[in-house]
């Protein structure tokens, strides 16, 4: 898999070029600002890019902005946006209509290396990664109208870990247990909700998000 | 305080600026002597030869426009030494009847008086153009009058000397035709400058707009008509016409009218006058009145304006203060300077017609003298408030800066080495498999930096919110609603970015008044409604609670307040009878 970063601290960029090469995983090209990123993009279509939202020169959305211009542009490349913040209205942006190799995670998931690299394969793959924090904000959220509150607790975690992106087979694993009770749990939570169910993981984390959203 | 130092000294400082001395009374007398007897002499002439066909008629004439001139100008020239328009009406007086001479029977008059007889339409034309100040304004005034004398006096030297009238004593030659040929060329020029003196008085009335005094106004447009029907008169001096005797009836009396109306000018003044008494009155009243208004109707100018120097700021303001330039000395205003204590106090702008009346100008200003002083305090005062004011929103976005570039600093240093320390590690756990005790401490190492950055990022966050200058007040909003208290309903009807500073305050109303929610309001949901209505922003948060909030009663809604006002906006609480708390707050965006 070929990565091009785009990260202004050097600090970052670094551990994430060495944890990336650890999981043999192939960095291209390792930039401090967005227009490089854009030239390496043209030029040598990667498989992913990772991108500081926050970037050079005025630090405010240059990084998300180039992350929307590659999902517009050049959908054959799986985009994977970090931040400082994590901000739900962001992500929508980012996600605009499709959640297919698309991510948006918190900086200080890296450091959980091994969740971090499965969710690079993920994205990369045309799943998608969304910060559990945003989606435990989504869930948590108060609602004058909770539908919420019909879920059972294992169908509430079943359905945050869903919005993240994570497959049947990673719920399965991370709640220990089997991916046929995790099919049953996702099939009662979409008609609890009345949310039309989906065949592919991104389109359900869509689904799930603008569920939560609204 | 004596009284000398509480009347101001007024000192004039434009237009006429060289102040001619009044003259005295003695050399008023002698000048209105020598014109009644040149009046009276040449009448005598005149109606004495048998030459004139209607004797009593004729002196009558020369009469109703000699005297009004020779009377308008010795008061001109008494009460506004300062303006030429007193010697020269008094020229006029003394030209004017120089026409009755050609009727003489003595040949020195006769010849005297063919040689001034036209003069007069000259010096009628310079004075209606010299009209107020006695002065030619522009270049091609300046040029129709010289025009206007050459062709008066040079032409009429060279057909005199051709022999127009063969008696005449300084005729070289005797060749009757070519006189007469250039008699016909002099009557079309002058025809033809009186009406290019006409157009130019019209376009001066179109260009400076009628004089904003009422009485002038009424001058200036006798004036034209005057010089029109002169104009008329000169075509009829080539070709008479029938109706020449009705031209000629109402060029005299347009002719004698004009110094006339000049004189009701002159009592305009006087009328004026007594509204200083008006002014007193006003200024007795209520001595903390603003100044231009009374000053304006004292003065019969709308148009007057007041300005106060403020000498700690080194700059003139109007009364409220706000910084003006004086405008140069030039042809549309006329400027006066205030002094006190040889310090500049106020100045007045006003028509320039106005700047003759010099006795007025000193009445009035010496019986503003106080309230004037007063009003200079007042808009010292305004000018000290709107820096103030300024100075304010200037703290505030230097607080605003301050805190974005400490954001940023946190941001870019603290933030970024934890994320990178994080990140070394994780990358030693997965080193350490073969120790599974250094693994788990390396493990909880990493949370507790996890958790570091946690906190990093809420300080970091109050301090200044990068969402906000990053993504726009919308984002910032929704992020605002998700973590509140209270499940909130968000109506935003903005996608555009604003001011950088209207956003930062909609940002923090809206989350303070969240926040107070919270704290307060006991209530089951709240909604935030942002929308643009003109050039205001509407941020309005309500509650479903128990309502009772007030400006007064907590801290955090007057901050709430503050922000709105420093950015010339305002905050509306409202507690509904049924429960709940509205609060909007209007920011001007535009």
């Amino acid at each position: 898999m070929r990565i091009a970063i785009a990260e202004d601290s050097i600090f970052v960029r670094e551990g994430l070029t060495r944890i990336l090469r650890d999981a043999d995983l192939d960095v291209i090209a390792a930039f401090d600002n967005a227009d490089a990123l854009m030239r390496e993009v043209r030029h040598s279509s990667p498989d992913l890019v990772i991108v500081d939202i926050r970037l050079p020169p005025t630090h405010a959305d240059e990084g998300l902005r180039a992350a929307i211009h590659i999902r517009e542009h050049h959908p054959q490349v799986a985009v994977l946006v970090l931040s400082q913040y994590v901000e739900l209205a962001l992500a929508m942006q980012l996600l605009a209509d499709s959640a297919e190799g698309v991510g948006y995670l918190l900086k200080d998931r890296i450091g959980n290396v091994n969740e971090f690299i499965s969710a690079v394969h993920r994205v990369a793959d045309g799943g998608s990664a969304i910060d559990p924090k945003i989606v435990s904000a989504l869930m948590q959220r108060r609602r004058s109208e909770n539908p919420l509150v019909f879920l059972t607790p294992r169908e509430r975690e079943v359905m945050e870990l869903m919005a993240t992106g994570t497959s049947n087979q990673g719920i399965a694993d991370q709640l220990m247990i089997t991916t046929r009770a995790v099919e049953k749990y996702v099939s009662s939570i979409f008609d609890k909700l009345g949310i039309p169910s989906s065949r592919t993981d991104s389109r359900r984390v869509m689904a799930v998000l603008l569920y939560l959203r609204s | 305080m004596s009284s000398s130092e509480v009347a101001p000294q007024v000192i004039r400082t434009s237009g006429a600026a060289t102040t001619l001395r009044r003259p005295t009374v003695r050399a008023l007398w002698l000048t209105g002597l020598a014109g009644v007897a040149v009046v009276t002499w040449f009448s005598f002439l005149a109606a004495a030869s048998g030459q004139l066909p209607h004797p009593a008629v004729g002196v009558l004439v020369v009469g109703w426009i000699t005297v009004p001139y020779l009377v308008s100008g010795l008061i001109a020239w008494w009460r506004r030494p300062a303006s030429r328009l007193g010697p020269l009406m008094l020229a006029a007086g003394f030209v004017t009847p120089l026409a009755l001479l050609p009727f003489a029977n003595q040949q020195i008059w006769l010849s005297v008086g063919e040689l001034f007889e036209v003069l007069p339409a000259a010096i009628y034309l310079h004075i209606f153009l010299a009209y107020p100040s006695g002065r030619l304004a522009g270049r091609y005034e300046r040029i129709t009058v010289l025009s206007c004398y050459a062709a008066t006096l040079v032409l009429t030297v060279v057909k005199v000397m051709l022999g127009l009238s063969p008696t005449n004593i300084f005729a070289v030659t005797v060749s009757p035709v070519a006189a007469l040929r250039v008699e016909q060329v002099q009557f079309g020029l002058i025809c033809a400058l009186l009406l290019c003196g006409a157009v130019q008085l019209y376009t001066r009335r179109r260009i400076l707009g009628r004089p904003k005094r009422r009485l002038p106004a009424l001058l200036v447009d006798s004036f034209g008509l005057a010089l029109v029907s002169l104009a008329a008169l000169s075509i009829g001096g080539i070709r008479p016409w029938p109706g020449i005797g009705v031209v000629q009836a109402i060029t005299s009396l347009a002719m004698g009218l004009a110094p006339v109306v000049f004189l009701f000018g002159l009592l305009d003044m006087r009328l004026a006058r007594t509204d200083v008494g008006g002014l007193l009155v006003e200024l007795d009243r209520d001595p903390t009145l603003d100044l231009q208004g009374p000053l304006a109707r004292a003065l019969h100018d709308p148009s007057l304006e007041l300005a106060y120097w403020l000498p700690d700021q080194d700059i003139w303001t109007d009364q409220d203060g706000h910084p003006i330039e004086l405008p140069g000395p030039d042809q549309r205003r006329s400027i006066r300077l205030i002094y006190r204590n040889q310090e500049p106090v106020a100045a007045l702008f006003f028509d320039p017609t106005l700047g003759d009346e010099e006795e007025l100008l000193n009445a009035v200003s010496a019986a503003a003298g106080i309230a004037l002083e007063n009003g200079r305090l007042r808009a010292e005062l305004r000018a000290k408030l709107q820096e103030l004011q300024s100075s304010r929103v200037r703290a505030l976005e230097a607080g605003w800066r301050e805190r974005q570039r400490l954001e940023r600093n946190l941001h870019d240093g603290a933030q970024q080495r934890l994320v990178g320390i994080s990140i070394e590690l994780g990358s030693l756990e997965n080193r350490a498999m073969a120790d599974p005790q250094l693994k788990q401490r390396l493990t909880r190492t990493r949370e507790e930096v996890s958790a570091s950055l946690e906190e990093l990022r809420s300080i970091a966050r109050g301090i200044y919110p990068a969402v906000l200058s990053g993504h726009g007040l919308a984002v910032a909003v929704e992020s605002l609603a998700t973590s509140a208290a209270v499940p909130v309903r968000l109506e935003v009807g903005i996608t555009e970015r604003l001011p950088e500073a209207v956003e930062v305050a909609a940002y923090y109303i809206a989350s303070e008044a969240l926040a107070n929610i919270g704290k307060h309001a006991h209530a089951n949901t709240a909604t935030v409604r942002v929308n643009r209505d003109g050039d205001l922003l509407v941020v309005e948060v309500s509650d479903d609670g128990i309502g009772g909030a007030s400006i007064t009663g907590g801290s955090g809604l007057r901050g709430l307040r503050d922000r709105a006002e420093v950015l010339g906006g305002r905050v509306l609480i409202t507690n509904p009878a049924g429960g709940g708390t509205t609060i909007r707050a209007e920011i001007p965006c535009g």
